[in-house]
């Protein structure tokens, strides 16, 4: 590492809205010193359909964050999501190469290597290994195995792959400013990250970040992220069901739902009726409150079922004691949590930002952006962890944020 | 609506139109069945049905039983391409029972197999001799499965190209209208109302001369572009509040779902019928409302009827097209397209071109014949799976912000499309 400090800025590429965080990152600790915000055009359900209005207002964010930051970013962690994501489990085995049965690096080089061997249908491009816990003998190891005795070491991969054009887009409208992908995070395991504590994903967690377009949810076990995925339904969804059940525009739509929009319905009286605007102006229409919140429960409620029967067997309350965490925009919508406990039936909270996060980003649409900087981080060194003998630096830099 | 409105002279015009109701499969015949007993002067009524029996039990006078060699009269069994060959099997006699249509208004039902595969033959037969197609078709409900949907979408796909309207009825908007005690059969009877109100207000606008007349070729003029998107309701008011009655009711009318198109109509055809104590004022009111939630660019034509029964209420009814993606296949029939079988009479083919706008002469006749030519059958069946590609999914307009991404599968369900409709949760507008 050189002494000069590096800036990254973190983008999030958001069907609502684009964030760029700058951080300062001098080899031993990290600093937000900038911040850039521009509201979406041509992003729909989490991935880009019009290159052009796109790249314009990521490159928007990403000047006002330069401003903010007062210096030019070197590199760029880059979140993704969107429908086109994919993951899969696969795991390998070895018999242990020496005589006294000791676990050697050699042997968990080629564990990892064969594990992480299986080929992705054409196209298709790999985003992350995430790797699950070692096993020495059936035994788990939360830790390196090595220097441990056994016969047999197993490990796991969840690998996320995505189609490479896809990706590709979003790399371009960074590459469009002049600037360099560094990594490729999922949003999923960024704000996952920044709304869960080492403890927590320890026991088992699960953090499900709503977002406008996109659901985007990860299960921790053991510490490590066990499954990820995304739901390609947000925010926007239930924007567009108002829109479609009350006849409005989307504009209309977007209002009613911040006013009224809800998980459960509370209203009992069906004739109660609330203003469209709510400012005495003519053309102000009255609609039944309980339609709104049928209309918006009907949406969460199939959303979180729909994560549920995508985590399949992964999910089980008895290894998730850490419950559920919701993160994103949309978490912001009453009764989500209250939802989420009985759809899961685990307790779940609406996730904050851990206390050293300055106010102006506490915000649940910020989570993904901060992870993304303190994710990208630490993840380079987990990657390439089992490789490298002087793990010095790296080591420090995730002891100082309490990351592992 | 109430029908005695229409009993007036259909035969002020001397060549009289030739309109034709034609249900076809179960739920078509059902639909035109109920119909019938309405008694609109001067529409022929026809049923095609494979199965037999549901073909006794109607009353239509002509009925047509078609694939009776594949079938034995039997039905298709939902299986499209079953009803389809049934339907291709019998090819003659369909062109045979089409011919000479001047307005073809076609009902059915798809998902299952008679309507969805030989609706698009019979739109095809009609507009190869140059009817005016349109078809007024129900979608499944979402409980009935993923596969009676996808094979509605399919035949909605290959329909629109040979219908000049086509008007989708989604059951699931039937079951939000619902009561809660309300029977299966009274339900089913609903939708089939709502078909059949919509039939009448076209036949109405065709039937009744006006003080400012819209006629049929103004009702071309609006669907000059084939294959685009079709935008049709209607609305009633009553009494001091007429007005804002109307409005209200055309926009909760299920013909008329979703609120993203009804901003893009590009042509616009009103027809408002009211009392003898109609007045200008609230025509220019109504109008002024249409214009601004319809887009004031369109291009509306607008046509008044006066009927002394309607003393005290108003009824608009609103039939639009909008150019799918702005990129409109072009006017497919001209008076020229129309005659292509027989170009040695070019003019005769339209009735009533003596009262049409400017516009619409020009177009029809500035077409040049080579063109027309060009727009004869082998460039038709070239032109639909082009036109298909722009608007792939999404046929069931009920996506809205998302209609033009991809489908958001989960379990065979179409997650871009609202939960209640999917789940048919009932909720009050």
């Amino acid at each position: 590492m050189s002494s000069r400090p590096t800036f990254i800025g973190a983008v999030e590429i958001g069907t609502s809205k684009i964030t760029v965080l700058v951080g300062e990152y001098s080899g031993r600790e990290l600093a937000i010193i900038g911040r850039g915000e521009c509201s979406a055009r041509g992003v729909i359900k989490g991935a880009v359909v019009d290159f052009k209005a796109a790249s314009d207002c990521t490159h928007a964010a990403l000047q006002q964050a330069e401003r903010d930051a007062g210096e030019s970013i070197d590199r760029v962690f880059l979140a993704q999501t969107g429908a086109h994501l994919e993951g899969f489990y696969n795991e390998a085995s070895v018999n242990v190469a020496s005589a006294d049965n000791l676990v050697s690096a050699a042997d968990i080089r080629t564990v990892c290597h064969l594990a992480k061997a299986k080929e992705l249908p054409a196209g298709r491009s790999v985003v992350h290994h995430i790797r699950r816990p070692f096993r020495v003998d059936g035994r788990l190891v939360p830790g390196s195995p090595e220097n441990l005795v056994g016969q047999r070491l197993e490990v796991g991969y969840w690998t996320v792959h995505g189609q490479e054009q896809r990706l590709a887009d979003n790399i371009h409208v960074i590459r469009g400013f002049n600037l360099e992908v560094k990594e490729l995070v999922l949003s999923s395991l960024a704000s996952g990250h920044m709304v869960t504590t080492p403890e927590e994903r320890q026991q088992g967690v699960l953090a499900i970040d709503v977002g406008a377009g996109t659901t985007d949810f990860v299960l921790y076990r053991d510490g490590a992220p066990h499954t990820t995925g995304v739901v390609t339904v947000g925010g926007s969804h239930l924007t567009n069901d108002l829109a479609i059940g009350l006849r409005l525009t989307e504009t209309q739509a977007d209002k009613l739902k911040l006013r009224f929009g809800r998980a459960d319905v509370v209203t009992r009286d069906k004739a109660q009726k609330v203003w469209l605007d709510g400012n005495f102006a003519i053309g102000d229409r009255q609609f039944p409150q309980q339609t709104i919140e049928q209309i918006t429960s009907a949406r969460v409620w199939e959303l979180l079922e729909v994560v549920r029967k995508r985590l399949g067997g992964a999910f089980s309350p008895e290894t998730c004691a850490g419950g559920v965490v919701l993160t994103g925009g949309t978490s912001k919508l009453p009764g989500l949590a209250e939802a989420a406990a009985r759809v899961f039936g685990v307790p779940a909270h609406v996730g904050e930002a851990p206390q050293w996060v300055h106010e102006n980003l506490r915000d649940p649409g910020y989570h993904t952006a901060l992870g993304l900087l303190y994710y990208g981080v630490s993840a380079q060194s987990e990657d390439t962890a089992p490789d490298r003998q002087a793990r010095g630096v790296w080591g420090q830099v995730r002891r100082i944020f309490g990351l592992h | 609506m109430n029908e005695s409105e229409f009993k007036l002279e259909a035969s002020v015009a001397p060549p009289p139109l030739k309109l034709r109701l034609i249900g076809v499969g179960g739920g078509g015949v059902n639909a035109v069945d109920r119909l019938r007993a309405e008694q609109l002067s001067g529409l022929d009524v026809i049923a095609i049905n494979t199965d037999q029996r549901a073909l006794q039990a109607c009353g239509v006078q002509e009925k047509l039983l078609i694939g009776a060699n594949l079938t034995r009269g039997l039905g298709a069994g939902g299986d499209p391409e079953l009803g389809r060959q049934a339907g291709d099997a019998d090819r003659e006699r369909i062109a045979a029972a089409v011919k000479d249509s001047d307005v073809v208004f076609l009902v059915s039902g798809l998902g299952g197999g008679t309507g969805s595969g030989v609706s698009p033959l019979v739109a095809e037969l009609a507009a190869e001799t140059g009817a005016l197609v349109i078809a007024f078709v129900t979608i499944p409900f979402s409980f009935e499965g993923g596969r009676r949907l996808k094979q509605a979408e399919d035949a909605l796909r290959v329909l629109r190209p040979w219908c000049d309207a086509v008007i989708p009825l989604p059951n699931d908007v039937l079951l939000q209208e619902a009561a809660e005690q309300e029977t299966m059969l009274a339900s089913f009877a609903r939708a089939d109302a709502w078909i059949g109100r919509g039939v009448r207000a076209v036949w109405g606008i065709l039937a009744n001369t006006g003080i400012i007349n819209l006629d049929f070729t103004a009702l071309r003029q609006t669907f000059r572009a084939r294959g685009g998107k079709t935008l049709f309701g209607f609305g009633e008011g009553q009494g001091e509040t007429a007005v804002a009655g109307a409005m209200e009711s055309l926009r909760l009318c299920p013909l008329l779902q979703t609120a993203e198109l009804s901003r893009k109509a590009d042509r616009l055809l009103v027809n408002l019928t009211g009392g003898a104590d109609l007045t200008l004022p609230r025509v220019n009111e109504v109008m002024t409302a249409i214009a601004e939630q319809f887009g004031r660019d369109c291009h509306i034509s607008m046509g008044t009827v006066v009927d002394p029964a309607m003393t005290g209420r108003l009824q608009v009814t609103v039939i639009g097209s909008c150019e799918v993606g702005g990129r409109a296949l072009p006017p497919r029939r001209s008076a020229a397209g129309r005659t292509s079988k027989a170009e040695a009479a070019p003019e005769a083919g339209p009735v009533r071109t003596e009262g049409v706008p400017t516009t619409a002469s020009v177009d029809d006749k500035g077409k040049p014949k080579a063109k027309a030519g060009a727009f004869g059958k082998p460039a038709d069946k070239a032109e639909p799976p082009a036109d298909q590609n722009e608007f792939g999914f999404g046929e069931v307009e009920s996506r809205g912000h998302f209609e033009k991404t991809d489908r958001n599968l989960f379990d065979g369900q179409d997650l871009d499309v609202p939960t209640y409709l999917r789940k048919g949760i009932k909720v009050v507008i």
